[in-house]
């Protein structure tokens, strides 16, 4: 009984704790102040953790076709580059401005970064998984809802090949034909 | 009266003075950055030798400009030319200049 009165004690004081911070206002909003970092770290295993999670059955088609290169390379000029980059360039109005800060997909530090995704296969997964889907209050819209899977792929095969690219390669890949 | 007319005058103020310093912050950098422009691939930069060319991304390049050569070349109307043209009074291209014209077009 007395553990029940404790535990609805600590319930209520939690609830009021939340509400007050909720109603209070004094929550910083603004993109141009970092979170703390005990909410950036919540905050991102959440993030990793649920996104593995939901892509972990997605069949991955084959990658290695030169047309899917075309397709997905003039794709990402048009919605991904001015946020992710390109080959020689390191910052955008975008890259600069968004909270949390959009990965740089033009370098290899993040493609290679196996610890994040597990392996290349699971990586391949993931950004498929984030393309169509998005990531709520992060700047990374649904691609899924106006374009099939078939671009989607066509956009990760091209991903997975970017940091590799030179600025002339990048620059043909992306042109409107 | 005079209330009136401050009172006008301030509200006039309150409306444009944020938008003026707005638009203001909207020029300061430069506008190109957001200019979507539908650029043709660059093939005149592709250094074949250094090419693998069972690497997918040297046979994608390959293929774009072989579909962009293409179609500049399909945009000529023959039916609109003129066929009077007078090969006899042309000049014969020497061998090292057709050479160059031939690297030029792939």
């Amino acid at each position: 009984m007395k553990m029940l009165k404790w535990l609805l004690i600590l319930i209520v004081l939690g609830l009021g704790t939340t509400a007050t911070i909720i109603y209070s206002g004094n929550v910083d909003v603004a993109a141009d102040e970092p979170h703390s970092d005990l909410v950036h770290w919540l905050l991102e295993t959440t993030r990793l953790n649920a996104i593995s999670k939901a892509a972990e059955n997605i069949k991955v088609p084959d990658l290695t076709d030169p047309e899917l290169l075309l397709s997905g390379g003039v794709d990402y000029g048009f919605m991904c580059a001015s946020c992710h980059l390109k080959p020689g360039q390191s910052e955008s109005d975008m890259s600069l401005g968004l909270y949390p800060a959009p990965p740089n997909l033009a370098v290899s530090d993040y493609n290679d970064d196996s610890d994040e995704y597990g392996d290349d296969t699971q990586a391949d997964r993931n950004n498929f998984w984030v393309i169509k889907h998005g990531i709520k209050a992060s700047g990374m819209p649904a691609w899924g809802k106006t374009h099939d899977d078939q671009r989607i792929w066509a956009m990760v095969a091209f991903i997975k090949r970017l940091p590799s690219l030179t600025p002339e390669q990048y620059q043909i890949l992306t042109a409107i034909e | 009266m005079k209330k009136s007319l401050i009172k006008t005058i301030s509200k006039i103020a309150l409306v444009l003075i944020p938008s003026i310093s707005l638009s203001m912050t909207a020029t300061a950098h430069d506008p190109s950055l957001h200019a979507k422009k539908a650029e043709k691939a660059d093939c005149s930069k592709m250094d074949h030798s250094k090419m693998d060319m069972k690497d997918p991304v040297a046979i994608a390049m390959m293929n774009k400009c072989m579909k962009q050569a293409d179609k500049s070349n399909n945009k000529m109307d023959h039916s609109k030319m003129d066929m009077k043209m007078d090969h006899s009074k042309m000049k014969t291209m020497d061998e090292k200049k057709q050479k160059k014209a031939d690297d030029n077009n792939y």
